[in-house]
């Protein structure tokens, strides 16, 4: 090849800026997000050393060796996982139920912005929705002595049971409509063909999704749950605007706790040290679960 | 397979969008009715609607400044979202270098942090530079919270623009930055719209954060929910139903835009349908 024939940027630039100049255009990027990132967790484990409240104590490892015996963080990472645990599972099932009910109808889309609504309300308003249905406007209650099931107003925030209904219930009714959303669109890109051919072998309706169609989804799957089980376990809106944790912390997820102890002591340090703990499970979790199910798309 | 959806899916489905819609509309009434009918002891269906409430809000809290405040915010943080992530998309998507999986995977790893554990870190931090209760805040908060689902939606969408229209562009003596302006950009403005349309919904609805950083005057809709308690008012829900359709009716559109891209913009790319 002749000088004339090669590329421009090859010409002009040097190799080292060739070499260089994917990592320029990367790296503003990159910065911002360790800066945004990396900054607080340093910053975390720095302050959890640290008692006092607005004039820093050295506390060693205090704030750890408190976390051990605190009942309420133990709580607060029980409920985080129950609640979390249920809530993904019914919003899981729900949604797949819908997905398959309408991916080949010739409706889908008019369902698709139907179901989707929820979603686009913002969380803190969808949460006064259901604290108005459930406890302060007793229509849930009205509805259900109309049809005979109960003759008296339910106090929602009365049993731990109850107040957990209500906390999956707001999640679930905003949040189906994104897992609803995707596994929409992964069954619809599957080959009709495959499906056909499993029917003219005789195979059920059910029987040809539960054994072909499902299968096929499993990495679509996963990324929906992954991405909807992160921000489950960050759940924070509803307590704090709902239940307070109440009764008796039944409902107090981890965010709320760590919230409430930033800023209701105000204890910073102890707070650190909590999230030192969430976000040392959050990067082991990340790092797992991103190598392992994010692949798919990346260019080889 | 459609007359085999039975009469009981058909119910299904109804039953699903009856839950999913009837609540937002109770609600959207709320807006409109007069306060008594609202704190009465058992729920009215049938409201009477009156403007006078609206007047009332309106009168009493800086409706517009809290619209503004979230317009305004999560605007500035899709304009940083695309001016840091269209680069960074770019060079994951289009060249081979060492630590290249490295960056991709830190990046989407960054959308796992949790809200709560940055809190403090970030309310010290913009304490100390005097950016608490300001806009400019919220923007980089929530920059830096879509930066990298914006990163991955475009990304995936130039890795499926074919490499020979570059090439001729390249022989024909384009820079690499002219190629990404010229080329890639428009090819791939779908994907774009897409992650500026995710972006937005997400950075709309951010609660936490924006809790701590908002204390009066960068009061966002999302936060300014939260406020409505007047002291012997109780909870007033009008004020409460009104942001929140000011809010929704923006959202809306902008993601009946993109409906067909949704699928693909919320799981980052993974699902291409």
């Amino acid at each position: 090849m002749t000088a004339a024939t090669l590329p421009a940027t090859v010409r002009r630039r040097s190799p080292l800026a060739r070499k260089m100049f994917p990592y320029l255009l990367v790296a503003p990027a990159v910065i911002y997000l360790l800066s945004i990132t990396l900054y607080p967790g340093i910053y975390a484990v720095y302050r959890s050393f640290y008692g006092g409240k607005f004039k820093l104590e050295w506390a060693g490892l205090a704030n750890y060796s408190q976390l051990f015996t605190d009942y309420e963080f133990f709580n607060a990472l029980w409920n985080t996982a129950y609640l979390g645990a249920i809530t993904l599972l019914v919003e899981f099932f729900l949604a797949m139920l819908l997905a398959a009910l309408v991916y080949r109808d010739p409706w889908v889309k008019g369902f698709r912005i139907i179901f989707l609504l929820p979603m686009l309300l913002m969380p803190s308003a969808v949460t006064f929705i259901w604290k108005l249905m459930f406890n302060d406007g007793r229509i849930i209650s009205d509805l259900l002595k109309r049809i005979g099931l109960i003759d008296f107003n339910i106090d929602w925030m009365f049993t731990p049971a109850l107040a957990r209904l209500v906390v999956i219930f707001t999640d679930v009714w905003q949040w189906t409509p994104f897992l609803f959303i995707i596994f929409v669109a992964g069954l619809q890109g599957q080959d009709k063909e495959v499906e056909e051919a499993a029917r003219l072998d005789g195979a059920s309706w059910w029987s040809t999704f539960f054994n072909v169609s499902l299968p096929m989804m499993r990495p679509i799957i996963a990324v929906a749950l992954i991405l909807r089980g992160i921000d489950i376990l960050n759940m924070f809106t509803p307590i704090q605007l709902i239940t307070h944790g109440a009764p008796g912390g039944a409902t107090e997820t981890v965010s709320y706790y760590i919230n409430r102890v930033a800023w209701d002591g105000p204890d910073f340090g102890y707070a650190s040290a909590i999230s030192v703990v969430v976000l040392v499970i959050t990067v082991v979790l990340a790092q797992v679960l991103v190598r392992r199910y994010f692949k798919s798309g990346t260019e080889s | 397979m459609k007359s085999k959806r039975s009469i009981v899916g058909t119910i299904i489905l109804l039953c699903w969008a009856t839950v999913s819609v009837w609540p937002i509309w109770y609600f959207a009434t709320i807006a409109l009715r007069p306060r008594v009918e609202i704190i009465a002891p058992d729920p009215i269906y049938w409201p009477t609607f009156t403007m006078e409430t609206w007047a009332k809000i309106w009168d009493e809290w800086p409706m517009m400044k809290y619209f503004f405040n979230s317009i305004a915010s999560v605007a500035g943080s899709v304009f940083i979202c695309l001016l840091l992530g269209i680069p960074a998309a770019y060079s994951l998507a289009r060249y081979r270098y060492k630590g290249r999986e490295d960056i991709g995977n830190y990046i989407l790893s960054t959308k796992m942090m949790a809200p709560v554990v940055v809190a403090i870190p970030l309310y010290v931090l913009f304490a100390q530079v005097r950016m608490l209760d300001t806009i400019w805040a919220l923007m980089l908060v929530y920059a830096a919270i879509n930066l990298s689902i914006v990163v991955w939606i475009i990304r995936s969408y130039m890795i499926d623009i074919p490499h020979e229209i570059e090439d001729a562009a390249r022989t024909d003596g384009a820079s690499d930055l002219r190629i990404l302006w010229e080329i890639i950009i428009p090819m791939c403005l779908p994907g774009i719209i897409t992650a500026a349309v995710i972006a937005s919904v997400f950075a709309m609805n951010e609660y936490l954060l924006t809790l701590i950083i908002g204390r009066k005057e960068a009061y966002t809709m999302s936060i300014a929910l939260a406020n409505f308690k007047g002291g012997s008012d109780g909870i007033i829900y009008n004020a409460i139903a009104l942001i929140a359709f000011m809010a929704f009716f923006p959202i809306l559109l902008l993601v009946i835009l993109i409906q067909n891209n949704l699928s693909r913009g919320l799981t980052m790319g993974a699902v291409k349908g």
